[in-house]
């Protein structure tokens, strides 16, 4: 048993950080789906955490939304006229642009990591929830093996500890938010807990 | 051999860290919402490339095209 099987083997915490990854980016890609609202809505949690608390949080704010009030809201701050309130975009948070060279060196990890790109996506890859959703691949090796702790830290500190814990923030703050107030808290929050992992397992 | 010195450290490593996990809330707060990532379709740009050759001309479409964006 010690010795290696060829079936990837994904830790339970390894899955929950995933897990987590792969909720904030379908929170964060689109207006919700009604099977979203519901997923929401059915979370439980326990209030002992900060994330324990935001996860709460936003299980209690999503029953009192409507779906049109949801999208409504998602709209406003992240599509706009032109833009929405917030730019969640990691070449935007890191220079001030779009499409800047933040944005090419991640397509140069993407390259190194088999990580593509879907034919039908149209923002850049360095959308916040991109990038979560690449976090959960290289975790539980949608993109291949498993990558190790490693590198998955490597795809971290470069592409998102960098600026994600700021967009959170701003999230948390932003005029318009009150049913995605929550996702900015347990953004924040699992940021914390990523940042001082990581910093653990150095 | 379990007990090897050189397994000693990571397993050390792994064992303080899965019991951080453990206290983040991280476990209780998302076990509802595990369906959540896991099961549904991927939200947004990212998609395996595991055909290497498509992820490659996907990307260098892209390149181009952005090349052609910023004017």
């Amino acid at each position: 048993m010690e010795l290696g099987t060829s079936e990837p083997v994904v830790a339970e915490e390894d899955r929950l950080r995933a897990d987590c990854y792969a909720l904030l980016a379908r929170l964060l890609a689109a207006p919700p789906t009604g099977e979203l609202i519901e997923l929401v809505r059915s979370i439980r949690s326990a209030p002992g955490t900060p994330l324990g608390r935001a996860f709460g949080n936003l299980a209690t704010t999503w029953r009192q939304a409507t779906p049109s009030s949801l999208k409504d809201e998602y709209s406003v701050l992240f599509i706009g006229v032109t833009h929405g309130e917030l730019i969640p975009y990691l070449s935007y948070y890191l220079t001030g642009f779009l499409h800047e060279k933040p944005l090419a060196d991640l397509r140069g990890d993407m390259q190194r990591l088999g990580i593509g790109r879907r034919a039908d996506a149209s923002d850049p890859e360095d959308h916040i929830a991109a990038l979560c959703e690449m976090m959960a691949g290289l975790i539980t090796g949608a993109f291949g093996m498993p990558a190790p702790l490693a590198e998955q830290r490597r795809f971290f500190d470069r592409h998102i500890g960098c600026w994600a814990p700021r967009f959170f923030e701003n999230l948390q703050a932003a005029k318009a938010a009150s049913f995605y107030m929550p996702v900015g808290a347990i953004g924040d929050a699992f940021m914390n807990v990523e940042t001082e992992a990581f910093a653990m397992a150095a | 051999m379990k007990t090897d010195n050189k397994i000693k450290s990571p397993r050390r490593e792994t064992a303080s860290r899965r019991e951080f996990f453990k206290m983040t809330g991280l476990g209780a707060a998302i076990v509802g919402a595990a369906a959540a990532g896991a099961g549904a379709q991927p939200a947004s740009a990212a998609s395996p490339a595991r055909d290497k050759d498509a992820g490659y001309r996907e990307t260098a479409h892209v390149k181009r095209y952005y090349e052609l964006a910023k004017y």
